[in-house]
């Protein structure tokens, strides 16, 4: 088995490689190891949106049953999004799991996740704050991703007000990616967050 | 796999009737039971050969009149819950419609040509052109990469439902299709005994007994309401419905909130239960978190004994007097606390009579095999024969099954909406449970000469359980039907 996903693999990366999205910046595919089984991509955050400008890696596992199982993947930077995990980065679609089909490739899967930052799926969300504050404010939700972006992906937007509110948390000794979490969570009202951190 | 099988759904009513009429071994009228005891319910207990029978037979009808492979029709059946009616019907107005609903075939046909192959695009290899297969979408793959596709599937437990490899490609691979590309044998016995799972889920007459690997299969004739099944092979007693344990006079819906806040709220409820008194004087809840019986009111300062909850200052060197177990009702009951703990009373209450009588339950299942050695013993002993004390068997299986409902009207009154409704409920339940221990207590004390007493007292409970089913089940099955 472990040959055909090897093979698929080595075929696919080709493929990302010739491909226009590479040349244009959009995707990236590079090696971990040569063992072929662990691969990191890389996508651009899609214009205009609040990720435009960053660039988000993600870590691809290729099982032993691959193409016959899903790739499993799930970001490494950190990003505000509704259908990916603020936690652990792990992703919420539906090529991913069920409707995974064996003629897809690294490449359609990219571009699907890619896809997926122009366009989340709320109503479907793997991170209930982040869909509850995308449901109910999307304004705050669009500045919370930029500052996210910024902050994680390299993305160009600084936004002063919420790094002074990071900053009082960091000063009263909490651990930055934490008060992040928490101000986001709690829609920056550094008081509920400070509360929350504290109780 | 008979060729004669032009036999239809409804022929079998009629032999089951009387098949399953007659067989009821304890009940006391057994004329048109339909009336007489509400739970009454019309299925059949099928062996696994029966069941692949009677699905055969829906196979055969519909590949023969349809004209398709078996396999085929299996798709659509599974489809169209095993209606092979239905399908023929629709398949005559638009067949096009039927395969695509089925997913046999691709609702937009697809492109690509046959001869037009390159590199298969799951494996990009570059095998020979007879090597290459498709399902009616015309999306072609190698053989290998199809073999290794179902082994993955069938190895996850995917059977009726495996799809084509293309993208967004929803066309179901049928059964000849699988086998002819799964050699090993032991992948094909799973593929079968999956389909056959599969099959018996999605057939809405039929459902697997849920006891610990039992292997019978209930039928039901009919759709509606809660449905009492006892398992041939395991003795169970099961809903229909829902798979859990027969339940009237609570519906579905009310017992699967009550088992689960069962689940939830008992650890909960037990911890505080056990844990927290109310202070004798201004009833405020109090957790005991440490070792000393000498308890302090943090609200009031009013000093206390734990144990008897009897005033501190009375405790000198009898202090040990209070270990012995009683616990004043009237000094825990008062309770002006929160609502949540009124709440928690309440559950309580009908939870600990729940779980009491299913305690009783399992305690009654003993005195059932005391009452055979017991009789045995009589017999023996030349006090009547086997046949005088059949009747005692008889009344106890009968107190099994009133108590049995007795236990399922705590959920249902838990659940009720206070009014003259559950008071008249209530009173039902009261009634009902006074009979029961009626009953219990002549049966475990009964004799040959009680034997008009005995039965007037089996009549009476079994009297009270069918009014109360009959007063109760009917808005049961309109709710639950309603909820579905």
């Amino acid at each position: 088995m472990a040959n055909i996903a090897a093979k698929r693999i080595k075929r696919e990366f080709k493929e990302v490689m010739k491909s226009e999205e590479v040349a244009g910046g959009a995707i990236k595919l590079e090696l971990v190891d040569n063992s072929w089984t662990e691969l990191q991509g890389t996508i651009a955050g899609p214009p205009d949106t609040p990720y435009e400008g960053g660039t988000f890696l993600l870590e691809i596992k290729v099982p032993e049953t691959y193409p016959f199982n899903p790739p499993k993947i799930r970001f490494i930077t950190k990003i505000w999004h509704p259908n990916v995990s603020s936690v652990t980065g792990a992703i919420c679609l539906d090529i991913l799991k069920d409707q995974w089909a064996a003629a897809l490739t690294l490449r359609t899967v990219l571009l699907s996740i890619q896809a997926l930052l122009s366009a989340a799926e709320p109503n479907d969300p793997q991170d209930a704050v982040v869909a509850k504050q995308y449901r109910d404010n999307l304004f705050l939700f669009n500045l919370t991703a930029r500052h996210w972006t910024n902050v994680y992906a390299g993305g160009p937007s600084n936004i002063t007000d919420f790094n002074d509110m990071v900053q009082r948390l960091l000063d009263m000794g909490v651990e930055e990616h934490q008060a992040r979490v928490a101000l986001s969570t709690y829609d920056w009202e550094l008081e509920r967050a400070t509360e929350q951190l504290f109780s | 796999m008979s060729a004669e099988s032009d036999m239809e759904y409804s022929d079998n009513d009629g032999d089951d009737y009387d098949y399953y009429g007659g067989q009821d071994d304890c009940d006391m009228e057994t004329i048109d039971r339909s009336k007489s005891d509400p739970e009454y319910f019309l299925y059949s207990c099928l062996k696994v050969e029966e069941v692949e029978k009677l699905l055969n037979e829906s196979i055969e009808l519909l590949s023969n009149s349809l004209q398709v492979t078996p396999s085929l029709a299996k798709v659509m059946l599974h489809t169209y819950e095993w209606n092979a009616q239905d399908i023929i019907n629709k398949y005559k107005e638009n067949a096009i419609e039927v395969l695509v609903y089925s997913r046999v075939k691709p609702r937009v046909p697809t492109l690509q040509g046959s001869s037009s192959r390159t590199a298969c695009a799951v494996c990009a290899n570059i095998p020979p052109i007879h090597n290459y297969s498709a399902l009616a979408c015309g999306h072609y793959f190698c053989n290998d990469c199809w073999a290794m596709h179902f082994e993955v599937q069938i190895m996850q437990g995917v059977s009726n439902t495996i799809q084509c490899m293309a993208q967004e490609c929803e066309v179901r691979a049928p059964e000849d299709f699988v086998l002819s590309h799964v050699p090993k044998p032991t992948l094909r016995e799973r593929y079968q005994q999956f389909m056959f799972k599969d099959h018996v889920k999605s057939h809405p007459q039929l459902r697997f007994c849920p006891g610990p690997n039992c292997q019978w299969i209930f039928r039901a004739w009919v759709r509606e309401g809660p449905r009492r099944v006892e398992c041939h092979g395991c003795e169970l007693l099961t809903c229909f419905s829902c798979g859990a344990p027969h339940h009237a006079p609570t519906d579905c819906a009310t017992i699967r909130r009550w088992l689960t806040k069962c689940a939830d709220d008992s650890e909960t409820a037990n911890y505080i239960s056990a844990h927290t008194k109310d202070c004798p004087k201004c009833q405020i809840c109090i957790e005991k978190n440490g070792g000393c019986n000498h308890m302090q009111c943090g609200a009031c300062r009013h000093d206390f004994c734990w144990v008897c909850l009897g005033d501190w200052k009375a405790h000198g060197s009898e202090y040990y007097e209070c270990s012995r177990y009683k616990e004043d009702p009237n000094l825990a009951n008062d309770s002006q606390h929160a609502q949540a703990r009124e709440a928690l009373k309440k559950y309580l209450h009908y939870y600990e009579r729940w779980e009491n009588h299913a305690r009783s339950l399992k305690l009654e299942e003993q005195t059932l095999a005391n009452l055979k050695s017991r009789i045995n013993q009589k017999v023996m002993a030349g006090e009547g024969t086997w046949i005088d004390w059949q009747y005692l068997w008889d009344s106890a299986k009968l107190l099994k099954r009133c108590r049995y409902t007795l236990q399922y009207t705590y959920p249902f009154a838990y659940y009720m909406e206070v009014g003259p409704r559950k008071e008249l409920f209530e009173y039902q339940q009261a009634q009902l449970e006074a009979e029961i221990e009626n009953l219990s207590w002549k049966v475990e004390r009964a004799e040959t000469t009680d034997r008009g007493d005995l039965e007037n007292q089996m009549d009476i409970a079994e009297k009270r359980r069918t009014t109360l089913l009959k007063d109760f089940l009917d808005i049961n099955v309109a709710s639950s039907s309603s909820k579905v």
